[in-house]
């Protein structure tokens, strides 16, 4: 019975674990192929794809576009979710679930919703569609995670490590900076990860509020409408691998960071 | 008279209408090592609190000198707390851990490194300045806190029960250790702790708390043997509590009936009339065991009903009437007595009457 249901267990894991990474692989290897369009058989390899990613001048510059996106709007959301969850962390005022309900509420509004009520107050406020509205839209939409994650590793701070701050001649500034700030550190590298990610990795908020110039999702999503080309494979693989390298690095400083100020 | 370095007047503070310090007034003078000791909920750590800045009194004044401090906040007055939990900043050394009080106070760099080198080497720190926090023992921790609070010179040092995360062994070493390095600083150390014995090994002056209020103020050795009230008799050491009637009272000697005993005779004034039903207090080492009669002012016989080896002590439980003594002796003693019959006894003076 129990060996049974350990059988199944794994059969399930392995089936899950299949699912996941086909299609991944699939998409690898399409890059290889030497043909303009995709599906086997694969009679010749190339690696003209991939290399035609890092010449190709229109896709790295909307890289880079999609980058500085996520870069600017990582730090605004750190900014003001850090704000936010210092508010509201140690103090306790009438309304104080109201604050944090609204401060949620971006996270779990869908994204369509979102996308098109932003657009729209965008248009109110009479910025152009581009760079800054999808920074203001992601920001937004980033805000509620880094505040949860900030929040979280703030309530695991000893209060006496202010107060002590505060009693050796800090203001209430100097204490945040000096010792609360590097207290936070591996929340807030993890908070800005998950931000970049989010950013990079958003269609919705970033298609409606776009101008002329696309974002690298929206960019691909172009180039499907056109044909499925395996310069797609390449470009999505290259991304599948930075994405998932700067994930592992944030995990393991996450892991050191947190270590240093366990005690 | 020089004015007391500190002085709280009738400060009152209270938490959602529980009162956790009941116009309390007081005034500690330069260089004492003053003691709050109570139990938890007594009000010691809030009214230390109070001194540090972390909390503002309902009404009431406090003065550090000349300043009114009752509502400056923490970073502007002359005063640093060694916490309880130590509260090392975990990102930095040792050493930047004790200087972080003088960086604030815009210290030159050469200050800072003569007072870090000053500070370590008086309490061994030396060769752990580059040490971080998760990297040190207990003790070690407790004596970083406390070069970190004494860096910048305060003129009062806080300490909030900093021996309680110690294991018991270092606990004594510590206090020894706390107690001289106060007298070679000759700084004013307020300490707050709910363990008597600590209080007694350290103190210049014990204040005792019980419910937000002063119980008993004085040195170690009032506090022990004259006790002026049934929480400061039983919080403090072991202790025999009984119940008279007063019978006489004149010339500081109270005659008391102690029912199905006898009379004792205490050496303690009292505004009790005669006729008043009071408490008595006896030390169990203060009571003399004989074979024979002693001559003493209080004098009985009993029986031992238990007798408990302690080492350097033994206790006996002894029947006097229907009541029953505790009485601490040397073991040498305690072997020349028999179980049925033996002569116990105590000077006036052993007993303190208490007020309630």
């Amino acid at each position: 019975m129990r060996s049974g249901s350990g059988v199944f267990l794994s059969l399930t894991y392995w089936a899950f674990v299949v699912y996941l990474f086909v299609p991944l692989a699939l998409m690898v290897t399409m890059g290889f192929k030497d043909s303009a369009f995709i599906g086997f058989p694969i009679q010749n390899w190339t690696m003209r794809w991939y290399t035609g990613v890092f010449q190709d001048g229109e896709v790295l510059g909307v890289f880079a576009y999609s980058l500085a996106i996520a870069l600017s709007s990582t730090f605004f959301s750190l900014v003001i979710g850090t704000w936010i969850a210092s508010f509201l962390g140690p103090t306790t005022f009438r309304g104080k679930l109201l604050v944090f309900g609204l401060a949620c509420l971006p996270a779990v509004v869908p994204g369509i919703i979102s996308a098109i009520s932003l657009r729209i107050f965008v248009q109110f406020l009479a910025i152009e569609p581009g760079m800054a509205a999808i920074v203001l839209g992601h920001t937004v939409h980033n805000v509620p995670f880094v505040m949860l994650v900030v929040m979280a590793r703030l309530s695991t701070q000893p209060r006496s490590h202010v107060e002590a701050a505060r009693d050796l001649g800090a203001d209430a500034l100097t204490a945040f900076a000096r010792v609360t700030l590097p207290y936070l550190k591996p929340a807030l590298i993890g908070a800005a990860v998950f931000c970049m990610l989010l950013s990079f990795d958003d269609f919705v908020r970033s298609f409606f509020l776009g101008g002329y110039e696309p974002t690298l999702p929206v960019l691909i999503f172009a180039m499907l409408r056109s044909g499925m080309s395996p310069e797609i494979n390449a470009i999505a693989t290259v991304v599948l691998i930075l994405t998932a390298i700067l994930g592992l690095w944030a995990e393991k400083s996450m892991r050191t960071s947190e270590r240093k100020t366990a005690a | 008279m020089t004015s007391p370095l500190l002085r709280i007047e009738h400060v009152t503070k209270s938490f959602d209408d529980v009162v956790a310090v009941d116009d309390l007034d007081l005034a500690v003078e330069e260089g004492q090592f003053v003691t709050f000791l109570g139990p938890s909920g007594c009000g010691k750590s809030t009214t230390l609190r109070l001194l540090g800045g972390f909390e503002v009194p309902d009404s009431g004044r406090i003065h550090l000198g000349d300043d009114d401090v009752t509502r400056t906040p923490p970073n502007r007055r002359d005063v640093n707390m060694v916490f309880q939990d130590y509260a090392l900043f975990p990102h930095m050394t040792v050493e930047r851990n004790i200087a972080f009080g003088l960086e604030l106070k815009g210290r030159g760099r050469g200050e800072i490194t003569r007072r870090i080198d000053e500070l370590t080497d008086f309490l061994g720190l030396a060769d752990l300045r580059a040490r971080m926090p998760d990297q040190l023992s207990g003790g070690q921790r407790q004596r970083v806190a406390l070069a970190r609070a004494l860096a910048p010179d305060p003129r009062l040092l806080l300490l909030d029960e900093p021996l309680g995360a110690l294991d018991a062994k270092l606990r004594g070493q510590v206090q020894v250790e706390l107690k001289a390095i106060q007298r070679r600083t000759g700084k004013t150390f307020v300490f707050v702790t709910h363990d008597q014995e600590e209080a007694l090994t350290m103190s210049d002056r014990i204040v005792v708390m019980n419910a937000g209020r002063i119980e008993q103020d004085g040195t170690p050795e009032d506090l022990y043997r004259r006790p002026v009230s049934r929480f400061v008799a039983d919080f403090i050491g072991e202790t025999n509590l009984f119940v008279g009637t007063i019978l006489d009272n004149r010339s500081g000697l109270v005659t008391i009936e102690w029912p199905s005993v006898g009379r004792v005779i205490a050496g303690s004034t009292t505004d009790h009339p005669p006729g008043a039903s009071i408490t008595l207090a006896l030390r169990p080492e203060s009571i003399v065991c004989r074979p024979a009669e002693p001559d003493l002012a209080n004098r009985f016989e009993g029986r031992i009903r238990q007798r408990i080896f302690k080492g350097p002590r033994t206790t006996l439980e002894i029947e006097v009437g229907h009541e029953t003594l505790t009485a601490a002796i040397d073991p040498a003693t305690a072997a020349t007595l028999t179980d049925d019959r033996l002569w116990l006894g105590w000077p006036p003076e052993a007993v303190a009457v208490l007020r309630d």
